[in-house]
């Protein structure tokens, strides 16, 4: 009777799993319907049509984009910290920046966003008036309006700030598990740090390492409200102008149509943009936990 | 008698290695090699930043960086060769990602602490909004409908999300059936679930279903969605640590499976499930989507979970930020005070619990 019911309320988590993919995926099925493979394949949010169409490329596309954004500020930045925290700084030093990241890691979402709107994008903009006058050419940094508002950029910044404790808790945890063995070792036959590094402890904690940055992956995929403030939301696809105001997020989409929605029709299409949400959020939280796991066995 | 004098080993490319001798005193041309390495990119940076047009974005990022690195690589390999170059640049690499990341973190607990207590009064911990719009000022009107929201809808997600996850964590460490591998998973890729999928799902739910609308249950059951994993996975931590012994002898001495559990496990365990109790409140407490799609918002206090939609905080942030009346804004930033206050003493009390005292026996 009891381990009946202690199994019973452990499977409760599949069964919300499923029936998130169900309910939603029953959504989706009838936007499907009505919209044809074109809710995928193109962009546009018209609710005036009867029904209305729509189409979420640009959102799907965009929420991918804001995340590579986010990982290519993210990864260097969370690595180094890492290193120093495990390697460089003295224990003490340590410890208290473990905690601070921890802390970072705490704040919720929409005070980042508050902060992000009013403290974070005022220099942004000017960062990037710079980068679009010196670097301009590179097609990446083209800006042809010189409005540096709600660009692909901040919103990118933002979620690696979100990223950044998530992997260096991982990637931290993983090399202070490189056996001390084997970097005395190294450095007793003359490796330097870097030597050290290359050869021992990035080898050691590589798995752990691409299972973080996955981990933070799926948190900036998933991330919706600090993005709904610094992110001006545009329905055509912002191919890779990422300093050019106008972007796509999915969980973004989400919330900004749901405060005006206009019927169940448009509510069905958002469901819908929310089961795909989760089909990508679920897929590389899943990866990056097998990652994560198999690491940690190969080190027991 | 021939005596056997030892011979070293030839290297073979005839380089002998000199030891590094880490622990010794560190010469004086090496100190005096970082000083200067710190100390001449500081003071032409700062030279340029103040006497020079071009903008402080620029002197940090394409002078003072670069400039400290090249030093650094000059120091390192004047001190020690050309190994210590490579050492000397991702040290100030680590270094500038640390001051990034402090600084990130300083600037939003500044912010909030400078900008928030403008706000934070009694009477904004304790009002609610009735009669109060954007541009009313600061002299009215508080969080109190957002705090009994937000204590309420975490009432109901712990109701919920707390047996389930403590039961999740004994079947994992307890009853050890055949799935625990599956379960395990489960639970971890529950974790991956983005909180603004939890409050569509419970939303799906009430709207086809009709059973209930936005109100505080269903803001519950969303934040019982994300909640969910951070108890189980902390509470079967937790649970792993309570030595064999209990369990074993509480079943010699012809105790039930069941009852050694209740009676002996959990209690041995307590302060520690307290603590994964306080980190999945603290996980969920500020999230915000969830609730602003299932529980919605209301100016007034409500009481009724089963009732109309309800306030709380982080929705109340939520609705404040991008109000063009600096009054707003500000109580924006105090209720986001006041909720990382809470979130600190939430972080604070689990960490104090969770310290040692896990399974007496040991």
């Amino acid at each position: 009777m009891f381990s009946r019911l202690v199994t019973g309320a452990a499977f409760t988590s599949l069964i919300v799993l499923a029936g998130i993919a169900i309910f939603l995926g029953v959504q989706a099925v009838s936007a499907f319907q009505t919209q044809g493979l074109d809710f995928i394949f193109s962009t546009g949010w018209d609710i005036n049509t009867d029904p209305p169409t729509a189409g979420i490329w640009g959102m799907l596309y965009g929420s991918v984009l804001l995340a590579v954004i986010g990982l290519v500020i993210a990864v260097p930045v969370a690595l180094m910290l890492s290193i120093f925290m495990v390697f460089i700084a003295p224990r003490k030093l340590s410890s208290v920046l473990t905690n601070l990241i921890d802390l970072l890691a705490a704040i919720p979402s929409v005070i980042i966003g508050l902060w992000a709107f009013y403290i974070l994008n005022p220099p942004a903009e000017q960062w990037q008036q710079l980068l679009n006058q010196y670097l301009g050419w590179i097609p990446i940094f083209q800006n042809t309006s010189q409005n540096f508002s709600g660009t692909p950029f901040i919103a990118g910044l933002v979620l690696a700030i979100m990223m950044i404790p998530i992997i260096t808790s991982i990637s931290r945890e993983v090399m202070s598990r490189t056996p001390p063995d084997l970097v005395n070792a190294a450095e007793a036959l003359g490796c330097s740090l870097w030597t050290m590094l290359r050869y021992v402890a990035l080898p050691y904690g590589r798995g752990g390492i691409v299972g973080g940055v996955m981990l933070g992956l799926g948190r900036a995929l998933g991330e919706t409200i600090a993005v709904f403030f610094v992110l001006k939301l545009t329905f055509e696809t912002n191919w890779y102008h990422i300093i050019e105001s106008g972007g796509g997020s999915i969980a973004t989409l989400i919330v900004s149509r749901f405060g005006e929605v206009s019927g169940p029709e448009e509510l069905n299409l958002l469901l819908a943009a929310g089961f795909f949400l989760f089909l990508g959020t679920i897929g590389v939280n899943i990866v990056a936990n097998l990652i994560v796991n198999r690491t940690g066995r190969l080190q027991k | 008698m021939s005596t056997i004098t030892y011979q070293a080993p030839l290297d073979p490319e005839g380089v002998v290695q000199t030891p590094q001798r880490p622990w010794r005193h560190k010469p004086r041309s090496f100190t005096r090699a970082v000083a200067l390495a710190v100390v001449i990119p500081a003071v032409i940076s700062a030279a340029l930043f103040f006497f020079s047009p071009i903008p402080g974005a620029i002197v940090l990022t394409v002078i003072y960086f670069p400039l400290q690195m090249l030093a650094s690589g000059i120091a390192a390999w004047a001190t020690r060769g050309v190994r210590g170059i490579a050492d000397s640049i991702i040290i100030v690499n680590a270094i500038g990602s640390t001051v990034f990341s402090v600084v990130v973190l300083l600037s939003l607990l500044g912010s909030l602490v400078v900008r928030g207590l403008r706000a934070l009064s009694p009477h904004f911990i304790y009002q609610n909004s009735v009669f109060i719009n954007p541009s009313t000022p600061l002299e009215y009107g508080g969080i109190g409908h957002a705090l009994v929201g937000t204590i309420l809808v975490v009432a109901i997600a712990s109701l919920v999300a707390v047996p389930i996850g403590i039961a999740t964590a004994v079947y994992i460490t307890e009853v050890r059936g055949k799935a625990v591998p599956y379960v395990r998973f489960f639970v971890q890729a529950m974790s991956g679930v983005p909180s603004v999928v939890a409050g569509l799902f419970i939303l799906t739910i009430a709207v086809s279903t009709g059973w209930f609308s936005q109100n505080a249950l269903a803001g519950g059951l969303a934040y019982a969605i994300l909640m969910l994993p951070t108890v189980a996975r902390t509470a079967e931590e937790v649970l792993k640590l309570i030595p064999d012994e209990l369990r074993t002898g509480a079943l010699a001495l012809g105790s039930t499976r069941a009852r050694t559990v209740m009676r002996v496990v959990l209690p041995a365990a307590k302060t520690g499930i307290i603590t994964a109790i306080l980190l999945g409140i603290a996980r969920v407490i500020g999230e915000t989507a969830p609730l602003l799609l299932a529980a919605g918002n209301n100016d007034g206090t409500v009481i009724n979970p089963f009732g109309q939609a309800i306030a709380s905080i982080p929705v109340y942030i939520f609705n404040n930020v991008a109000v063009p009346y600096p009054d707003a804004v500000a109580r924006a930033w105090g209720a986001a005070l006041a909720l990382m206050i809470l979130i600190a003493v939430l972080f604070t009390l689990a960490r104090v619990l969770g310290r040692g005292r896990v399974g007496r026996a040991k």
